[in-house]
């Protein structure tokens, strides 16, 4: 038995169904999702969103958003989602590229924190992307992913 | 009698209109096919915040935060959506019927408006309505960004008190043949939002858990709710608008055909009879001269 998960963005829906298992960026950390989990809410930051369906793994990119947990359902209200075929690598490569020349300029402090964001999201995106190339699925565990509540 | 010439024009100038409504008819009928499906893709983000919205009002009774705190109702803010231009059928016309009835509804309360169309403008200028605010021009594959100085202004007056309800009427896109007028509310935040059915009802006993904190996520998420509501039900109303076109201008192409039939018919009757007419006075003119 899994629960319902909604994926939703202003402009679409792009999954309403039964799933298993999630796993998604919180602005307090990363967290998973299986059925049965405690009522919360939570505001997401820029990151992969993993969901886990029988035995098929689908990674997102969430720009953020709000998500709600229930026992039964998970709804995640999301700014922009791409699909992890529809990242533009070149423009993700070309876009923390330029990030990363700004934050050597001198700055003011808000711009720094823009670019610091720009940078943060692009490598997100660029690592789902890298991911994909190298075959391996999204849910296998990684070093740097560090065990947590991801298990296959 | 009218002159054969007349008739003539008269047909000339008819298949004109047919010729022009048949077009419209082709113009929206493509705009509406993708204001539908921009309908059908935006729907499920709407319901889905608005059912949360509803949730949290209901599990939790005292949320520290002024868009769920009910006040005595002295001025109700109403944000009317309208289309910019007309030949839609009555959708205009039943969307400002409706907000005369729910004015009538409500003695002693007063109504400000912000709107979205120029007909709406229309309507509050001819109706000495009081607007605060109107934007006009966005468009049917626009982003939400075109419709948020609209918000902001509603949000803003229900922040500063001065406006102690906040409504939205709009015409609701059913099907391609039927779209109706419909009326929800949308601030304060309560189990009565939208269509005021209280189906929401909490799916578990307790309370949520926020990350990072209630204010936190309510100062994100009362906006956002608030935007994207207004935002599909802009989108309902360009799917209605352009339903309502179609099937008036199809309408429209319609009749033309049938008032060229009967006029074609009574052309041709009166052509006859001037044939019958001009070949009888030639056989009288001509027995006229052999009797002679």
């Amino acid at each position: 038995m899994g629960f319902i998960l909604s994926l939703v963005t202003q402009e679409r829906e792009l999954i309403s169904e039964e799933v298993d298992f999630i796993k998604a960026n919180g602005v307090d950390g990363e967290f998973g999702v299986l059925p049965g989990h405690t009522p919360f809410i939570t505001l997401l930051d820029p990151g992969e969103l993993v969901v886990r369906k029988g035995d098929s793994l689908y990674a997102y990119y969430v720009s953020g958003g709000v998500a709600e947990v229930l026992p039964k359902s998970v709804v995640i209200l999301a700014n922009t989602v791409e699909r992890e075929d529809e990242i533009d690598e070149q423009m993700a490569r070309k876009a923390r590229h330029n990030a990363e020349e700004a934050l050597k300029q001198p700055i003011t402090e808000s711009e720094r924190q823009t670019y610091l964001l720009d940078l943060k999201r692009e490598t997100v995106r660029l690592s789902i992307v890298a991911r994909r190339r190298s075959g391996q699925h999204p849910g296998q565990l990684t070093e740097e992913d560090g065990g947590g509540p991801f298990h296959i | 009698m009218p002159s054969l010439r007349s008739i003539r024009g008269r047909i000339k100038s008819v298949k004109n209109t047919r010729q022009i409504t048949k077009a419209m008819e082709m113009v929206a009928s493509a705009k509406m096919r993708k204001a539908q499906m921009r309908v059908r893709d935006t729907r499920p983000y709407a319901e889905k915040i608005l059912e949360l919205m509803k949730r949290l009002s209901a599990i939790e009774s005292n949320i520290p935060n002024i868009f769920f705190k009910t006040r005595p109702v002295t001025t109700i803010g109403i944000i009317l959506v309208s289309t910019d231009r007309g030949l839609c059928g009555p959708i205009n016309f039943n969307v400002f019927r409706q907000v005369f009835r729910f004015m009538a509804d409500r003695p002693g309360v007063r109504f400000e408006f912000v709107v979205i169309g120029k007909k709406g403008q229309d309507f509050l200028r001819r109706s000495g309505l009081k607007g605060i605010g109107s934007i006009s021009g966005i468009k049917d594959r626009g982003e939400i960004e075109e419709i948020l100085p609209a918000t902001q202004v509603a949000i803003e007056e229900f922040q500063k008190e001065r406006w102690d309800e906040v409504w939205i009427f709009y015409t609701h896109f059913e099907s391609t043949l039927s779209q109706k007028p419909k009326m929800q509310k949308l601030l304060p935040i309560g189990s009565d939002l939208g269509d005021g059915k209280t189906n929401a009802a909490s799916p578990f006993l307790g309370e949520y858990l926020y990350e990072p904190d209630t204010k936190d996520i309510l100062e994100v998420l009362v906006p956002r709710y608030f935007e994207s509501i207004v935002f599909q039900r802009v989108m309902e109303n360009f799917a209605s608008e352009y339903s309502a076109r179609m099937m008036a201008m199809r309408n429209a192409t319609s009749n033309a055909k049938e008032v060229i039939y009967q006029m074609t018919l009574v052309y041709n009757k009166l052509r006859q009879a001037a044939i019958t007419r001009e070949i009888s006075e030639i056989a009288s003119g001509a027995d006229a001269v052999q009797q002679g």
